[in-house]
């Protein structure tokens, strides 16, 4: 997963590779790409509802850098 | 009785101060109805005793202003009628209306003594200033600002405006960081008194503490619970609406009381009864998102090998059928040439027989054709040799009889013939004239005769007119 992609681009992509399945668009020859890039869109929201980046230490900073100035 | 003093009655300070006093007795005899701001209660909690400061305005101007006390039994009769009625004790900057009694005392000069103050009124005043904010917020077009910005798909980084102590929050944090599903919630605490007269202000200032690091959050939530449903008309207060609808994220809230919807409330993004109801609000939107990531996955997969599946066994029927059909064709094919092979020999032995026979026949044929065309063309050259004879002789004599009738012709025709028949032939310069136009006058002409010839000159040209 080289490429940055946002949780709610993952979701939405998610979602349209469902529609795309469930409709039968995808042929034998695209599925595996297909399988591949929804496993991987899966991981990141999946990875997303049981984590956060959120640092307290930098946010306690910046409201002191505010209250400095 | 007064004293004289240079003939002038003179009287002593309590004397008058008795006299206005016993004056605004007799005239101020029975209490009375009054309705004014309450600007400050002035509660002295060492003694228990009120002294309100009363005034009232006109266009933002004090135009009356008067003291007034409250004693500590009259206060916390009136204050428990408050609490009861408004769900707010009695507090700075509301209006009422009091039942009181002038007084005037010689050393404390003049003051209203209160001796009750109506709650209903200053309920319907709160009511009416509430319905005030309601109405100024939608004109600013601020009242459904909050709830018009995008909530995030997963709300999961949470500013909380709540007091670390109060149940309501534990009971927020127990929702969120202790769900069974292992749903992941940052959040971080921005204290604040939660009611009474200081809270919007307080609020407000958070608020605006978290703007300032408003990319780390998805959203602001204030939470209160557990502290009775006392001093909440804060949370009607127009400032704090305000601020809360131009918060550049949805702000929800869970206050949790049993009293009307206050502005507040009203304006955030959502609102939630209690905030335990409003931390399932916000596990229920990380449901909506797990929910379908997890059908996805579902979906995905099965319809994935079904694809495969349907696939596969397509391929094998295809298979089982190319078989089938080859296996046919074969069969079908090695009979007929089975078939064709017999066929093969049968005919061509008897192709053969019949070519020969054909053959033998035409060579027969040939050989007495060619027998009787020879004999045919001995025959025919003997004849053609007869006549090529015969028709050469006859060709030669009419060709000699011909030859000598020409040379009779050519023999007349001749120069010398004609001159010895009397005819000239003129020349100039050795040709001979065609026509006159060749000649001009003084030409030299030469006349040729059978025995010479005479040179001349043109004397004149005369030409036959044509008609």
């Amino acid at each position: 997963m080289s490429e940055k992609i946002n949780y709610t681009q993952a979701f939405e992509e998610l979602q349209q590779i469902v529609i795309e399945i469930e409709e039968g668009e995808i042929s034998v020859d695209e599925l595996s790409e297909k399988v591949k890039r929804a496993t991987q869109l899966i991981k990141i929201c999946k990875t997303k509802l049981t984590t956060t980046e959120e640092d307290v230490n930098q946010i306690l900073k910046e409201l002191e850098e505010g209250s400095a100035e | 009785m007064p004293e004289i003093f240079h003939d002038r009655p003179i009287f002593s300070l309590f004397e008058v101060t008795k006299s206005i006093q016993k004056t605004l007795t007799t005239r101020y005899g029975s209490s009375f109805w009054i309705k004014a701001e309450m600007n400050k209660l002035n509660h002295y909690k060492h003694s228990g005793h009120c002294y309100p400061e009363l005034v009232e305005k006109k266009d933002g101007k004090v135009i009356a202003q008067i003291r007034s006390h409250l004693w500590r039994a009259d206060f916390q009769r009136i204050n428990k009628n408050f609490l009861h009625t408004l769900k707010e004790p009695l507090k700075d900057g509301v209006k009422i209306l009091f039942e009181a009694r002038i007084t005037f005392d010689p050393v404390h000069g003049m003051s209203l003594w209160i001796l009750d103050i109506d709650p209903s009124f200053t309920l319907g005043d709160l009511e009416k200033e509430k319905q005030e904010s309601i109405l100024r917020l939608k004109a600013e077009g601020n009242y459904d600002r909050n709830k018009k910005l995008k909530f995030p798909l997963l709300p999961q980084r949470i500013a909380v405006i709540s007091v670390e102590t109060s149940k309501g929050y534990a009971d927020f944090l127990e929702v969120i960081d202790e769900n069974p599903w292992k749903y992941n919630f940052f959040h971080f605490l921005f204290p604040s008194i939660l009611q009474g007269d200081k809270a919007a202000a307080a609020i407000i200032g958070q608020l605006r503490k978290i703007e300032k690091v408003k990319h780390h959050f998805d959203m602001v939530v204030i939470i209160r619970g557990g502290g009775g449903d006392i001093g909440l008309s804060c949370y009607n207060d127009y400032h704090l609406a305000k601020e809360i609808a131009e918060f550049p994220l949805p702000v929800l809230t869970g206050i949790g009381h049993a009293t009307n919807e206050t502005v507040s409330e009203m304006i955030a993004f959502a609102n939630a009864i209690t905030p335990t109801k409003l931390a399932e609000y916000l596990i229920q939107k990380f449901h909506d998102f797990s929910i379908p990531v997890q059908k996805a996955e579902e979906t995905i997969t099965n319809r994935s090998q079904q694809i495969l599946s349907d696939e596969n066994s397509k391929l094998n029927s295809e298979i089982k059928l190319f078989r089938t059909l080859t296996a046919n064709a074969l069969m079908k094919n090695k009979n007929v040439l089975a078939q064709l092979t017999v066929f093969i020999k049968k005919d061509t032995w008897a192709q053969i027989e019949n070519q020969e026979f054909q053959l033998n026949q035409k060579i027969k044929q040939i050989q007495s054709f060619s027998d009787r065309f020879f004999l045919f063309q001995e025959n025919q050259t003997y004849l053609l040799a007869e006549k090529f004879i015969s028709r050469a002789k006859l060709f030669l004599k009419t060709q000699s009889v011909e030859i000598e009738s020409i040379e009779k012709n050519v023999e007349n025709m001749s120069p010398i013939k004609v001159l010895k028949r009397g005819y000239t032939l003129t020349l100039l310069n050795g040709k001979s004239i065609k026509s006159l136009n060749d000649l001009k006058e003084n030409d030299a002409l030469e006349t040729v005769f059978l025995d010479g010839k005479v040179i001349s000159s043109v004397k004149s040209i005369h030409k036959i007119k044509k008609s």
